[in-house]
């Protein structure tokens, strides 16, 4: 017997609300991205577990499609992090306001 | 009918030579002979002979009246060129391009001669202007005429400022292009109101959709169907609106009260300029204009009145003030704002064919003048002042003999042309003033201003020979008078031509000789009564008495015209008694303060320049104040209120990140709360 939808829903939820808490509270730029992962991999969870209700294969696609996107967002994360440290001598995002007013 | 066909080139042809003169005379003036001369010369010779070719095919009977390009085309109306010759723009192209043509020969001698420098801009000015001026005579619309009205306008600017390096003709040209354009503006207005009423602006149109004239003769006689009036006027109130706003083009243009003040002080411009534009033509555009949409302003009996009323009083009162000047140029300066006041007195007074005949006598007699004036400028050194003149008969015949024909044009004395159409505008002024008595206070300003006319006689007949005897009679005054300057051929031969037609043009038209005679040489009034039923002095006559109902008085012209022959005489004859023998005494003192008076010329540059600096501006102020203050003011204030609070609002920008996120969440979830509650699944 599989597993009942909601299940996967609560599931997603939970790692969600791990990343957005993760983001909230942090301050070091790399949790930041791994928080970002974690969020990003909620909404994979909600598309596969709708997808295999429903028996339509879009939403296993989408996820590809969207893990490829979190590849690419880590690089480009990364990128943001090395330039952070190499201008504050830290990857603290709090200190990195500069770009204000 | 091949000339007809022809005479869209006739300003063409000066327009051409416009061009040489403006592009060959930058580009490589050595090519240009003269100065640009040449090409004019020929240009306005070909289109005089064109011209009389012209006139001589209407004589025939034959007209034109076609449009030649329509530039924008509505639902309602159309916005063209056209052409309309019939006799009285056939007659005006003759005198134009004549006029056009000697003053062209006789700048050789004024400006080539005197080694003027800049005389391709010289040329191409006359050129342009004589082009703009034909165009105007034979356009077939309001719209088109009002166009050409306008360069006109820019071309006596651009001549007047022709030596813009001195001080005065720039201030000159400024004057006169700012008071011209004062009446303009309520010429432009009347255009459009034209166009709002009719429809249409053609002058005479075709028998199916005819041009305005006779579309107000048909609202005025019954059916309004293609009327519209506005601000809730009557038809009669509306057209007197119309038909003041258009006056209000011809009042600045042709330098009637009150805005004269700008013909005086032209005179800065070289004299060919102010015989050809100041005197003979441009100014004659204002009352041609009346001439040409005659059939629109005689059936209004107010409009009438205070054409003729304006015209009156502007001659009495410019011939008061030619009294008392120095300058010869001044003299004959404030003698044209006087003539043309006859001419719109003519007009006014329902005389058609008699102000016709004044604008065509003057435009003879008066560029006569000025280019006497002009060769004894030259005979003299450029020096304008009468008092520094005297003697010049004998050294200068044919100036003085061709001076006195135009003189003799001038004061009206008989036979010479001035004297016959003088008569005749002062005629037509008393029958109609005396007819339209009974019809109301029309009757009482026509016979106001008749008076005022034939008061004007007296000082005309008195300040042209007070100009004549000063500047030819008695012992030479001065150095430069006892040797004068010669003038060559290019000078004698323009005098000759108009002096001879000064003295006969007048024989066109003697309507007291045929009176008294019984003879058919009416031959202006046979002219006018063209082929054209719409624009026929005939019809022109029935309008006054169908619809504006004034009539004229059974008189015979033999009376009215031996007393105005008579102040005429004796105005001449108190001048030679003044100022007659070898040594004239200046007399101008015994006038005490009439004389200050004059001599500012009744204060009105001062008023004029009061209105605009006392009344004008402070309320330009005012209306500026407005701009800057509340329509900028609130303009500003936006600005100032969003900049001020950006300023506040910039600081929920921290910058830090974490605090965008839970800002973001926030959001999020009270939208979520919100849509909850809202559409009932939460709670």
């Amino acid at each position: 017997m599989a597993v009942e939808s909601q299940y996967y829903l609560l599931l997603s939820a939970a790692v969600f609300c791990v990343g957005l808490f993760g983001v909230l509270s942090r301050r070091n730029a790399l949790i930041f991205l791994m928080s970002v992962e974690l969020m990003l991999n909620a909404a994979n969870i909600n598309f596969v577990a709708f997808s295999y209700q429903y028996g339509n294969l879009t939403g296993q696609t989408f996820s590809l499609f969207v893990m490829a996107l979190a590849a690419a967002e880590v690089a480009v994360g990364i990128g943001i992090i090395l330039v952070l440290y190499r201008n504050f001598k830290d990857i603290d995002v709090t200190k990195a306001t500069t770009m204000r007013w | 009918m091949a000339a007809l066909d022809l005479s869209p080139a006739i300003p063409l042809l000066p327009f051409a030579s416009f061009l040489i003169a403006l592009l060959v005379g930058h580009f490589y003036p050595r090519a240009l002979p003269k100065g640009g001369a040449v090409p004019g010369i020929i240009a306005t010779g070909v289109a005089l002979f064109l011209s009389a070719w012209t006139a001589f095919t209407v004589s025939g009977g034959e007209y034109l009246n076609e449009t030649i390009y329509t530039w924008a085309a509505a639902d309602s109306f159309e916005l063209a060129f056209g052409v309309l010759i019939d006799p009285l723009s056939a007659l005006m192209l003759v005198v134009v391009s004549l006029v056009a043509f000697l003053v062209h020969i006789f700048s050789l001698g004024y400006m080539n001669d005197e080694g003027e420098t800049g005389l391709a801009r010289y040329y191409a000015g006359l050129g342009l202007f004589t082009a703009s001026m034909l165009a105007f005579v034979i356009a077939d619309n309001l719209l088109m005429a009002f166009m050409f009205f306008e360069l006109v306008g820019l071309c006596s600017y651009l001549l007047i400022g022709f030596w813009f390096r001195e001080e005065g003709p720039p201030s000159a040209a400024k004057k006169a292009f700012l008071v011209t354009r004062f009446g303009d503006y309520f010429f432009l207005i009347g255009v459009v109101a034209v166009f709002a009423t009719f429809g249409t602006a053609k002058f005479v149109g075709t028998e199916e959709h005819p041009g305005f004239p006779t579309l107000a003769e048909h609202a005025l006689t019954g059916s309004a169907e293609h009327v519209h009036t506005f601000l809730g006027m009557g038809t009669e109130a509306w057209f007197i609106v119309v038909g003041l706003l258009i006056l209000g083009g011809v009042v600045g243009k042709s330098a009637q009260f009150p805005l004269h003040t700008w013909l005086p002080d032209a005179m800065e411009g070289p004299t060919p300029v102010s015989a050809l534009i100041h005197a003979a033509t441009m100014v004659a555009a204002g009352v041609y204009l009346v001439a040409r949409m005659y059939g629109f302003y005689v059936q209004i009996p107010t409009l009438l009145a205070l054409i003729a009323f304006i015209g009156g009083f502007t001659a009495l009162f410019a011939a008061t003030m030619g009294v008392v000047k120095k300058e010869i140029k001044q003299v004959l300066a404030y003698s044209t704002i006087s003539q043309y006041g006859y001419i719109m007195l003519g007009l006014g007074a329902g005389g058609y064919v008699a102000g016709t005949f004044h604008l065509l006598t003057h435009a003879f007699f008066k560029a006569l003048l000025f280019l006497g004036a002009g060769s004894v400028i030259i005979a003299m050194h450029h020096n304008e002042n009468m008092w520094d003149m005297g003697g010049l008969k004998e050294k200068m015949p044919v100036t003085y003999y061709t001076f006195l024909s135009g003189s003799l044009a001038l004061a009206g004395i008989v036979p010479f042309a001035g004297f016959w159409s003088k008569d005749e505008v002062l005629y037509e002024a008393l029958v109609h003033g005396l007819g339209g008595l009974e019809a109301g206070y029309e009757g009482s300003l026509l016979l106001g201003a008749y008076a005022m006319g034939l008061l004007a006689v007296f000082f005309t007949g008195f300040y042209t020979f007070r100009m004549v005897l000063l500047t030819f009679h008695g012992e030479p005054r001065s150095e430069t008078a006892r040797d004068p300057h010669g003038v060559g051929w290019n000078v004698k031969f323009p005098l000759v031509v108009l002096g001879i037609l000064a003295a006969t043009v007048g024989f066109i038209n003697m309507v007291p000789v045929a009176e008294l005679t019984g003879m058919e040489i009416e031959f202006l009034h046979e002219w006018l009564n063209g082929p054209i039923e719409t624009a026929s002095a005939h019809h022109y006559g029935d309008l006054l008495h169908e619809v504006a109902h004034i009539h004229a008085a059974e008189l015979s012209p033999l009376i009215p015209g031996a007393v105005s022959l008579g102040l005429a005489l004796a105005g001449a004859g108190l001048a030679i008694a003044l100022y007659r023998g070898p040594d004239p005494t200046e007399h101008t003192d015994k006038l005490g303060s009439a004389k200050t008076v004059l001599y500012n010329n009744y204060y009105q540059d001062e008023y004029q320049v009061w209105l605009a600096e006392g009344l004008t501006m402070p309320l330009s102020r005012l209306a500026d104040k407005f701009d800057q203050g509340i329509i900028d003011g609130v303009v500003n204030g936006v600005s100032t209120v969003s900049k001020a609070s950006g300023r506040r609002m910039r600081y929920l920008q921290t910058g830090n990140v974490t605090n965008y996120v839970a800002l973001a969440t926030a959001s999020f979830v009270a939208l979520l709360i919100v849509v909850g509650i809202l559409g009932g699944w939460l709670l």
